[in-house]
């Protein structure tokens, strides 16, 4: 075969035509890859009016959050998918690093009964939390309106089922020292559905599930909902862990706060490119907060109740102090306003 | 290593179902997206997919295989060893990037549908691997072809094929629309998983990745197998699916999705996998043909998991079996017949040697084909190359968006009348190639009745001017991306050999 004589050779995808920079390999596995977005007569060739086209012209293209040129955002962290695997399998072998620490002393053992009750009713029920927003990451991923969104939403999905299995996995280990219904499922369950600490996060996170709008889905999730609960266990719950003698659990928590951190690095920086390029974009994203943040202020305010009740206990108004905190400078990194309380 | 084993713990892991009291579960599983509301919630719990995985194997396992293949990615890229591929082959791996890269991006929308609309959280869970595995496979057989635009400019269409009109991506984009973009959760299940990744695609993987290393495409070749090897365990989630359908008295609607989904698999295997296999890839190093592929392992596949379940062959049983002699060959007249259309150089594969082959594993193929490709042969060696050439559109198909080849199905003893099948609803005309394209339309008419086909956009105006340059323009080839006929008609001087060299230097 012949090469077919361009007037010059490509130096990129002819796609990008017009990029003054040459792309990096980030950029060119994940650029206009998403074809679908915005085409007439409807995003998918089957019957424009069918059931999934309907729904992405609705929740998608029809989203309040728009006027964005979305391939114009970029994830700070770069990550394509060799390199997500590449950091995660780094950070996984961090993490066996210290499960192996603290197994061979044997820690367990000497955790307070009391505190591994903690234990039992905030950490091992938040898979629950976890799975929700595992598989909201997911949703907003699906409905991204370009790849650079929805692969970061994608492995983001991936670290909440990394959390999720730590915590499954200190179930069971806790439960060979400590009593055999840390790893039943449905007393885990029941916490989840039936305590009074539980409910209002139980609740915020059922509706989180109903917020079909693309721009909502990621406003709630990765703008409020997640950052609190993210607030309150990879930090209040990993320092109380630490105050109660559990070493493994605060450490766990606090790596997976790492992916956290990157979770909100690129949320807020798509929040701000949503601004900026279309400054009545902020008045819709702070529309969405104002509806979520009271749903995740009750979801704080019930599981804080908990921390009051460890052996080393801390003040439950000072958990939600400090998560309100939290909340409010993530708030100011992407809203520019400063938090009133 | 942390003591406890993956079997300890991981229940717990896929544990998070519940009963949802601040909404209704028909909000959150809305019927359209997952599918799954003919199976009562209950069901959906013994949903247990067959290859386990925890995070952190996934992590281990993908970045070793990452390095791997990139390593030879980067020894292939310093090597001259893609200048020396035999231009037919050349012709499949740049038809395979166009066409099934981006294909393999929307996967991940296809996994991610069943990672939040799947009825269980361990089916949620392995979609969530799924989704990672094709964003992997999307990026992975776009950065190779990246690394060839240099050599190869259509290498280009990676990206760029679902971006125009071809009509060969019309026909891709609406089947894998059809089957996991536009598709809900259980659909996806069936359709992409069960019947498409482990009906043919595992095993079209392995036969490539094979054929790959015998014709020297090293990086073709480990790209190819790294790929299968994530296949293989995403695509177990269709079994599962399965078996809660049929344990819950809903067997039939899944035969249903797998009969729908099984021909369109077909179809789009014939035009991808039919032509690479006997015609594009070098003589020497074919192994089977495309029937005997078909037959030992689609059809074996299908009798050994598929009836495992309870499930029947599909209705049209006769009519695909019939189409492995025919049907093909025709598909590849035309591919060849309108190359311009085509951003690869299709390979005519019928010097005298391969029509002997030809004729050897399709018996009456030099009768029914072989005449069309002696007149072709005679116009090239008579200097009218226009002759061979095509000057107007071919009548489509209203499902599979492919050429209507029925004439040679007649001339192969296979089809009584060579007419396209005809239905008429809500007012419009549609055609059909054949009788399970027509029945998959008739039974859903509203997933498919909107959309136009590249003959219905002509006929519509919208492409002008509404000639041959208009066409191509509108399916966005340059005249520089046009296929020309692979081997510049070594085929038709007696021109044979299939080896690289000599091929390529004849050109
Ligand atoms: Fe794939
Ligand atoms: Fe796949
Ligand atoms: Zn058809």
């Amino acid at each position: 075969m012949t090469a077919a004589p361009h007037a010059r050779p490509l130096r990129t995808w002819s796609v990008f035509d017009g990029v003054r920079r040459r792309p990096n390999e980030y950029e060119a596995v994940t650029g206009h890859f998403h074809y679908h977005f915005g085409r007439e007569p409807a995003p998918f060739d089957l019957d424009p009016d069918s059931a999934i086209n309907r729904w992405y012209l609705r929740y998608r293209e029809g989203s309040p959050l728009r006027g964005v040129d979305w391939e114009g955002f970029r994830d700070p962290s770069q990550l394509n998918y060799r390199r997500y695997i590449a950091l995660q399998h780094d950070r996984e072998i961090y993490a066996e690093g210290v499960v192996d620490h603290f197994e061979a002393l044997d820690a367990d053992t000497d955790l307070n009964p009391a505190w591994v009750g903690i234990l039992g009713r905030l950490y091992l029920p938040a898979r629950y939390a976890l799975h929700v927003l595992q598989i909201t990451s997911l949703y907003v991923g699906q409905l991204g309106p370009s790849a650079y969104v929805t692969n970061a939403a994608f492995f983001q999905a991936a670290d909440e089922l990394r959390a999720l299995q730590w915590i499954a996995y200190r179930a069971k280990s806790l439960s060979l020292t400590h009593g055999h219904d840390l790893a039943d499922s449905t007393v885990a369950r029941r916490f989840w559905e039936d305590d009074p600490v539980w409910q209002p996060a139980r609740e915020t996170l059922e509706r989180l599930l109903l917020a079909y709008d693309w721009g909502e889905a990621f406003v709630a999730l990765n703008l409020v909902v997640k950052p609190a609960l993210d607030a309150l266990f990879k930090t209040g719950l990993a320092d109380l862990a630490q105050a109660n003698g559990d070493g493994l659990t605060a450490q766990l928590l606090r790596d997976s706060g790492v992916d956290s951190a990157r979770s909100q690095a690129w949320s807020t920086n798509l929040a701000r490119h949503a601004t900026a390029s279309r400054p009545g974009n902020a008045a819709v994203l702070a529309a969405w907060e104002r509806t979520w943040r009271p749903l995740a202020e009750r979801a704080v305010d019930g599981l804080s109740t908990v921390f009051g009740d460890a052996p080393k206990a801390v003040d439950p108004a000072d958990v939600v102090a400090a998560v309100g905190a939290s909340s409010a400078a993530l708030r100011a990194s992407w809203a520019g306003e400063p938090h009133t309380a | 290593m942390p003591k406890l084993a993956r079997s300890d713990w991981y229940d717990l892991a896929r544990d998070t179902n519940w009963s949802f009291r601040y909404v209704s579960e028909q909000d959150v599983f809305p019927e359209e997206l997952s599918g799954t509301g003919r199976v009562p919630s209950e069901g959906w719990l013994a949903w247990d997919e067959p290859y386990k995985i925890t995070y952190r194997e996934y992590v281990h396992n993908q970045v070793t295989k990452d390095t791997t293949t990139y390593s030879v990615k980067n020894a292939f890229a310093r090597s001259t060893l893609f200048e020396k591929l035999d231009p037919g082959w050349k012709s499949v791996i740049l038809a395979h990037y166009g066409a099934i890269t981006m294909p393999e991006y929307l996967a991940s929308i296809g996994e991610a549908r069943m990672g939040r609309f799947g009825r269980a959280a361990a089916w949620r869970n392995t979609a969530t691997f799924g989704t990672l595995d094709e964003v992997r496979h999307g990026q992975i057989q776009a950065f190779f072809p990246y690394g060839l635009i240099g050599k190869e400019p259509r290498a280009d269409w990676a990206l760029k094929a679902f971006h125009t009109n071809d009509w060969i991506v019309l026909a891709v984009r609406q089947l894998f629309d059809d089957m996991f973009v536009a598709n809900d959760a259980l659909s996806i299940a069936l359709q992409l998983t069960f019947t498409l990744e482990t009906g043919f695609t595992n095993l079209q993987f392995l036969g490539m990745a094979a054929d790959a290393i015998k014709v020297g495409d090293l990086e073709f070749g480990s790209l190819i197998s790294s790929i299968q090897t994530d296949e293989a365990r995403h695509a177990q989630q269709g079994e599962p699916t399965i078996k809660v359908l049929a344990d819950n008295g809903q067997k039939d609607w899944g035969q249903f999705l797998i009969d729908h989904m099984f021909w369109r698999s077909w179809r789009v295997f014939a035009l991808l996998t039919g032509l690479s296999m006997d015609y594009y890839t070098p003589l020497e190093h074919r192994t089977m043909s495309f029937k005997e592929f078909i037959e030992d392992w689609v059809i074996k596949q299908f009798s050994d998991q598929f009836r495992d379940f309870g499930l029947e062959h599909p209705w049209y049983w006769d009519e695909f079996v019939s189409e492995l002699t025919w049907y093909h060959h025709a598909i590849h007249l035309g591919v060849w017949n309108w190359r311009p259309t085509v951003w690869w150089n299709p390979d005519a594969g019928v010097s005298p040697e391969e029509r002997v082959w030809l004729e050897e594993k399709y018996p009456g193929w030099n009768r029914t084909f072989g005449r069309y490709w002696d007149v072709i042969g005679d116009n090239i060696r008579g200097g009218k190359v226009e002759a061979t050439l095509p000057e107007t559109l071919p009548m489509v198909c209203n499902l599979c968006q492919l050429p209507i080849v029925r004439a040679a199905g007649v001339q192969a003893g296979a089809l009584a009348s060579a007419a396209p099948l005809r239905h008429t609803h809500e007012g419009r005309n549609y055609l059909f190639c054949s009788e399970p394209c027509k029945w998959i339309f008739t039974q859903r008419p509203e997933r498919f009745a909107g959309h136009l086909s590249l003959v219905d956009r002509f006929l519509a105006g919208a492409i002008t001017p509404p000639d041959l340059g208009g066409v191509l323009a509108y399916m966005g080839l340059s005249p520089a991306e046009q296929g020309q006929d692979a081997t510049g008609y070594a085929w038709a001087y007696g021109g044979t050999a299939n080896g690289s060299g000599a091929r390529a230097g004849r050109r």
